[in-house]
């Protein structure tokens, strides 16, 4: 107990001071439906559940992800918080070209959501599939099965990045 | 008095009538006459009982008398608000089981099933009519032909299912047999006492004689009472009959026999402690608390770790059962020590649990006889997805499951508060073991109610919820309108007494200022003298300022309920769409998924290891090369931790003892024999010294 409060006090805070705040409504590039859909609340007044699905990734992603979630970069102090259930998310967090095997489990995920529900296709594999473009396993990209709200280019995305498109749908 | 004599004669005749039609009546319509006959003698013991707890009997008043051909053999019947509460319970009861068996007993082409016989209905007849003769017998004599009565027509009717269930039966009746015949003689033995003391064998004779008994005598009346009722009633350790015999009873038997028969024992307790000993003995209190105590928590326990339905339901009638005998206890104790309102508190909390207990457990027998008879298990592990298949039985399981988890408007809520303010408030008096009593004993009550609530939602969500686990359970269908009509008797009085207690509250103060030595055996009871008062349709107690209003609680429900709805229809935005349940987005969700009765209960199973003694196997199967795991087999078994302890190695010793005696018979005619001269000789020598 002692030891941890000595360390604790030896190497102080490791995240990073937050950056300006980006603008709320995304720095998309140029995704499908620019902005975000009609009954998300600008916003969404702080805080977002974000449930994440790896349609078939090369877990590049989901290590650039936890770590927008670590201590470094920390997303929850901007309202964004993992949760293992759709059924709890406002948000749906897509890493990966979409594989024939998890093209049904993503639209399922997506329908299981509550309305209203953002989608935000994470890196080049989820954009237009990357590298994998054209693999015989691969279905298509995320915006073929699921209406996506917002891109996040990147292979992978540093976490900054991550960060700043929570940022910009919680609004903080 | 003529009215009572006039319901006694009406009661004898429909007893009388049900019996002759279950033997006379053809097979086609036996259930139909025999259940309405039966359900019609019911009807008039609770009305006889209602009588009585009215006060409209005068006290220690003779109803009927029949002198016998020996002395102390003389059968007398007398009423008072105390045998009028039980007249009720046990009318209650029987009439709603024989209404549901009139249908159970048949099968779907109308012919009798093997709970429709001629025995079987006969035997429940007398079951019934035993049961009431205990109730209003004013005599040693009476009380105790009724208790056989009654215990050899519920052995006859524990073995109607011998053909099916072959050994699960002879062993519940072989036990059921052993244990009740072993209680009568510890009954029939206290009895013996006490009229010999007396030299009278009236019940009245008893209690004047008992003033003047010495410590020595009401100690061994004590110990013998205790034995042979606590062992009717299901007081933990002489318990072990109630799981194997309730479970394979018919359905409707059960009901009678957990909601009426095991509260005669409870009864017995009450006539022989605080009517006829007095009030004087708080080390019979506190042994009556500590029992009470010791089944509440076993019983509650083996409950909520059960899987069999029916078992879950007769572990649960021993909880009650110990619920009713803390407040027994509670009485004596406050009582002794000179706190006569509040031990009539207790004791009224003590009767109204038997009523309440009665009702709620009657209908939750009955609609598991229900499941039972569409589905063909008992197994909570294989039941499931009912509600949507039956909802009529689902809806009053729910009710029943209500009441006994003593949630608040159902009325085990009422009762337990009642014993719960006693017990809180009880310490003021005398003793420092009443001190450190009553808050263990408000601490065991805390746990079990808990408990209770644990294993009524698994009862209810695992049996009844989500969806079917077996075959069986798919194929469910609602049951037939008898048995519905039944069961609703039940429910419609759970929600009068959960809702109105105070329509039956004057009565049961009646009974128990007798008990707690309020007043002298034979004065009428005083208004102002009553402990718990009705205030409207729910209750106030006078000493400590306490109220309950369940009318009121039910009333701010509806409208707070009503009024959201209102709210929402008017301003909501109504949009319905269909889904399916979320299965991690892979295949659909499958029964096997669900959670199981036994893994619902598996965290209280471990915290409560060392009370439950699960029998557990496990048996690994390697393939020839080390490591590589062909088969894990494993099985676990909760038995009766007590008939394990205690029960099991005292009968190994005696089968060892008798295996070693059959050396005395070896089949030479020779060495008989030889006994008989050699008895002989005993007998001459014996004589002539």
């Amino acid at each position: 107990m002692l030891r941890l409060a000595r360390r604790l006090r030896r190497v102080g805070r490791l995240t990073e001071p937050a950056p300006p705040r980006p603008p709320a409504g995304g720095p998309g590039a140029g995704g499908p439906r620019e902005g975000l859909p009609e009954g998300l609340p600008e916003g969404l007044h702080g805080s977002v559940q974000v449930r994440h699905v790896d349609a078939g990734s090369c877990n590049g992603c989901e290590i650039e992800i936890a770590a927008a979630f670590g201590p470094v970069y920390d997303a929850e102090q901007y309202g964004a918080r993992l949760v293992a259930s759709p059924r709890h998310a406002d948000l749906i967090l897509v890493t990966g070209a979409v594989t024939r095997n998890m093209a049904e489990p993503l639209r399922q995920t997506h329908a299981a959501a509550p309305r209203p529900v953002a989608v935000v296709a994470l890196g080049d594999c989820a954009r237009d599939c990357g590298v994998f473009a054209g693999g015989y396993g691969v279905e298509g990209r995320v915006a073929d099965i699921v209406p996506v709200d917002l891109e996040v280019p990147g292979c992978p995305p540093r976490p900054e990045a991550i960060v700043a498109a929570l940022r910009s749908v919680t609004g903080r | 008095m003529s009215t009572v004599r006039m319901l006694l004669a009406l009661l004898c005749l429909a007893a009388s009538a049900a019996g002759v039609a279950g033997v006379a009546v053809p097979a086609r319509h036996r259930s139909l006459a025999a259940g309405t006959l039966v359900a019609v003698q019911g009807g008039l013991g609770a009305v006889l009982g209602a009588v009585a707890l009215a006060g409209a009997t005068a006290p220690d008043a003779v109803a009927w008398a029949w002198r016998g051909p020996l002395p102390h053999l003389d059968l007398v019947a007398r009423v008072d608000p105390l045998s009028g509460l039980f007249l009720l319970v046990i009318g209650v009861v029987s009439a709603a089981a024989a209404v549901y068996g009139t249908a159970y007993t048949r099968q779907p082409d109308g012919s009798p099933a093997a709970s429709g016989s001629r025995t079987t209905w006969t035997a429940f007849a007398a079951f019934v009519a035993g049961m009431q003769l205990v109730a209003v017998a004013g005599s040693a004599a009476a009380f105790l032909l009724g208790w056989e009565v009654m215990a050899v027509a519920s052995l006859v009717l524990v073995l109607t299912e011998h053909r099916e269930h072959r050994v699960a039966v002879t062993g519940a009746g072989l036990w059921y047999a052993g244990m009740t015949q072993l209680g009568f003689l510890a009954v029939l033995g206290a009895f013996a006492v006490l009229v010999a003391h007396a030299g009278a064998g009236d019940l009245v004779a008893l209690r004047e004689a008992a003033a003047t008994a010495e410590p020595g005598v009401r100690v061994l009346v004590g110990a013998l009472a205790l034995v042979g009722f606590g062992s009717k009633a299901g007081v933990v350790p002489l318990h072990v009959w109630l799981p194997r015999a309730h479970p394979e009873a018919p359905s409707h038997v059960s009901a009678v026999m957990s909601g009426a028969m095991v509260k005669l024992g409870v009864y017995g307790l009450l006539r022989i402690g605080p009517d006829i000993a007095g009030t004087g003995s708080r080390a019979w209190g506190l042994a009556l608390l500590g029992a009470g105590a010791a089944s509440a928590l076993y019983g509650i326990l083996q409950a909520v770790v059960a899987t069999d339905l029916k078992r879950l339901l007769a572990y649960s009638t021993t909880e009650n059962v110990g619920l009713v005998l803390i407040g027994v206890g509670a009485g004596q104790v406050l009582a002794s020590g000179g706190r006569h309102d509040l031990a009539a508190v207790a004791y009224v909390a003590a009767l109204l649990h038997t009523l309440n207990h009665a009702t709620f457990k009657g209908l939750l027998f009955l609609a598991a006889g229900s499941v039972l008879r569409a589905t063909g298990l008992r197994d909570l592990n294989r039941l499931g997805g009912l509600a949507s298949r039956m909802p009529w039985t689902a809806a009053l399981f729910g009710i029943g499951a209500l009441a006994a988890a003593a949630l608040p408007l159902g009325n085990g809520f009422v009762s337990e508060w009642l014993l719960l303010q006693v017990l809180v408030h009880g310490q003021g008096a005398d003793g420092v073991t009443t001190a450190l009593v009553m808050p263990a004993a408000v601490a065991v009550l805390a746990l079990t109610a808990g408990l209770a609530v644990a294993a009524f939602v698994k009862a209810f969500g695992i049996g009844f919820l989500a969806r079917a686990r077996d075959v069986g359970a798919e194929r469910a269908v609602e049951a037939p309108v008898a048995m519905r009509a039944g069961m609703g008797l039940l429910a419609a009085s759970i929600a009068v007494l959960a809702v109105a207690p105070s329509v039956v509250v004057p009565g049961l103060d009646r009974a128990a200022a007798l008990l707690a030595g309020q007043l002298a055996a034979g004065e009428p009871a005083a208004g102002d003298a009553l402990a718990a008062r009705p205030l409207g349709a729910g209750l106030e107690l006078a000493g400590i300022g306490a109220r309950l209003q369940p009318l009121l609680v039910l009333v701010l429900l509806v409208a707070v309920a009503g009024g959201v709805a209102a709210a929402a229809r008017r301003w909501g935005r109504p949009r319905r769409t269909g889904a399916l349940p979320w299965g991690c987005g892979g295949q659909r969700l499958s029964p096997r998924m669900e959670y199981t009765a036994t893994s619902f209960a598996e965290p209280l199973q471990r915290v409560f290891a060392e009370v439950l003694r699960p029998e557990q196997d496990l048996a690994v199967i390697e393939t020839p090369a080390p490591y590589l795991i062909e088969q894990v087999r494993f099985r676990q078994r909760m038995g009766d931790a007590v008939e394990r302890v205690a029960y099991r190695p005292a009968l190994d010793r005696l089968l060892a003892l008798a295996e070693r005696a059959r050396r005395l018979a070896p089949g030479s005619v020779h060495t008989y024999v030889g006994y008989a001269f050699a008895a002989l000789l005993l007998v001459l020598v014996g004589v002539s010294l």
